[in-house]
């Protein structure tokens, strides 16, 4: 399928570039090829699979009396709420380091990245043993007389979103910073010089040519908020369920593979549309700013 | 001129960014030292904590199957991906972009579709028994990309005319691999393996789809100690371990990138 340009090419290309397409081809696209296959798959409510094909399952998750409708649109609303405040927080974070970090620019972005590499599942443990109950700051503020009886910070629809933004927000700083850090500085002093204000420089020049940084940290926050199913479980207690809580609790919890397959599509689907709005937006350079 | 109230919003967004992220996990570092045995209440100072951790044989097996998994991980992944890299940096081909898409697809792809379908697969297609193969596997495929994208990343700042020199010189291809590619990818592999080591022994999400039976990694470990609120302080002292380890990679690889800025 793949033509080559150039003689010797072909020969030097397979022995490097080999290796990972025949992983990729059967670790990722077969397994992800099995699942469309399965979403297909008619099964039964104690997941058993028939021979068959049929569009039920999908139309189980529009139609069904459960909650599944609700849990995707909810996914969707709190990804979106929690992309924005990351860029909100994350966006000035990233262009202050960039700016004024001078010779420390190198610890303060370490500080954001290294919270990220730690793991996850001790960063929701750490904010729940904060703010819970029984918990430190209810402990502190019961302590200090500030309450009387401790407040209920968790379990609710807030506490998911404020978890979101507290797992996925180091991943909306790396890309900015990248954007910001490499424009042309004489395209600062040129809009300087042509009589341009700093804050309109900002609106002007800063802010366009940083786009690909933050569609490529939209890509980093919000697809893995949508899917994220560990912060709703721990912080939300089970109340609050996003698509990632329907398809773990599908595959694992009920064993129906099928449905939480056709879970999966969907939720995937969802994923590629972002994306390829995010490199329409953002252009290519979005691509180039994750990674 | 800039407003003064611009400049102060922004550094109050910024340390308001910073508390954030660190607040957390600086007060649950602080409470790992804490005497009483449910965490949230201070009572006085003690390292108990750290030596039942280490006493605890459940807790230190599960450490052990993590460092196993991570290393097998890491050697492979590194290696398939520096070569993807290599590769992808140096030849232009038709379907070069697909391949690229390609590879960040397991990266972007929330993990909790990719482990579903790899469990799915696993299970039901290929019949592999879930354990540390299918745990190995489903790591490699989420790290080997990370492997590829940086070192492409790297390979940007390479001189890539000492390759010429060599074969100029009368070296053939495989000399020129191991004396002069090889080395100048050094620090590509370095930086690589730096960043997969800790994700691999961090993950939690793809390595509870498809760990089966008697392959509890630590995080799965602190998993199970959540979900039955057992010790909550040792949950502490696990945790602290588990921020200090990826800090102490990048700080290894960030020296190590200063080291070689200082000699070019």
């Amino acid at each position: 399928m793949k033509i080559f340009f150039g003689t010797k090419a072909p020969v030097r290309i397979l022995p490097t570039l080999g290796p990972i397409s025949l992983w990729i081809a059967l670790f990722v696209f077969a397994p992800v090829g099995v699942i469309i296959y399965f979403s297909f798959l008619p099964a039964d409510s104690a997941g058993e699979i028939s021979a068959g094909v049929s569009l039920k399952n999908y139309w189980l998750l529009l139609t069904g009396d459960t909650d599944y409708g609700k849990a995707i649109l909810r996914s969707v609303l709190y990804a979106f709420i929690t992309n924005m405040v990351c860029l909100g927080i994350g966006y000035p974070t990233a262009y202050w380091i960039a700016r004024y970090g001078g010779r420390f620019k190198a610890l303060l972005l370490f500080l954001v990245i290294a919270p990220s590499w730690s793991c996850y599942l001790v960063r929701i443990y750490a904010l729940k043993q904060l703010v819970g109950y029984p918990g430190i700051l209810n402990d502190f503020l019961l302590h200090l007389g500030v309450i009387s009886s401790p407040i209920n910070m968790l379990y609710t629809s807030t506490a998911v979103v404020f978890g979101l933004i507290y797992i996925w927000l180091p991943f909306m700083v790396l890309p900015i910073y990248a954007s910001v850090e490499g424009i042309n500085p004489a395209l600062l002093e040129a809009s300087l010089d042509l009589g341009a204000s700093p804050g309109w420089q900002f609106w002007t020049v800063t802010l366009p040519l940083s786009k690909g940084g933050i569609f490529g940290g939209t890509i980093l926050t919000f697809i893995p908020a949508l899917g994220d199913w560990l912060v709703p479980l721990l912080i939300g207690g089970n109340k609050v369920w996003m698509a990632g809580n329907l398809i773990q609790h599908y595959f694992i919890v009920r064993g129906n593979l099928a449905i939480g397959s056709s879970m999966a599509v969907i939720l995937t689907a969802a994923v590629v549309l972002l994306i390829y709005m995010c490199i329409k937006l953002g252009g290519e350079d979005a691509v180039e700013r994750i990674v | 001129m800039k407003s003064l109230r611009t400049d102060r919003l922004l550094l109050v967004l910024v340390v308001g960014g910073y508390l954030l992220l660190w607040g957390p996990i600086i007060v649950l570092g602080i409470f790992s030292f804490n005497s009483s045995a449910f965490g949230v209440k201070w009572e006085s100072l003690t390292a108990k904590w750290y030596v039942e951790l280490f006493q605890t044989s459940a807790i230190m097996d599960s450490v052990v199957r993590s460092l196993l998994i991570a290393s097998v991980t890491t050697m492979v992944a590194t290696g398939i991906g520096t070569i993807a890299g290599y590769g992808l940096f140096k030849y232009k081909f038709a379907g070069r972009r697909f391949l690229r898409l390609s590879i960040l697809l397991p990266i972007t792809v929330p993990y909790v579709i990719m482990a579903g379908a790899l469990l799915v697969y696993f299970t039901q297609i290929i019949h592999v028994p879930l354990g540390y193969p299918t745990i190995i596997i489903a790591h490699i495929s989420f790290s080997a990309p990370l492997a590829v994208f940086v070192t492409l990343g790297r390979m940007q700042r390479i001189d890539w005319s000492l390759e010429e020199a060599s074969i100029d010189l009368g070296a053939d291809r495989l000399t020129t691999w191991r004396k002069v590619t090889i080395p100048l990818l050094l620090p590509a592999i370095f930086a690589s393996a730096v960043l997969i080591f800790p994700w691999s022994f961090n993950d939690f999400t793809i390595t509870y789809f498809v760990a089966g039976v008697g392959t509890t990694t630590l995080p799965l470990y602190l998993y199970s100690m959540l979900q039955y609120s057992l010790k909550p302080v040792l949950i502490n002292a696990i945790s602290l371990i588990f921020i200090i380890t990826p800090t102490i990679g990048i700080l290894v690889l960030s020296y190590f990138q200063r080291e070689k800025q200082f000699t070019r």
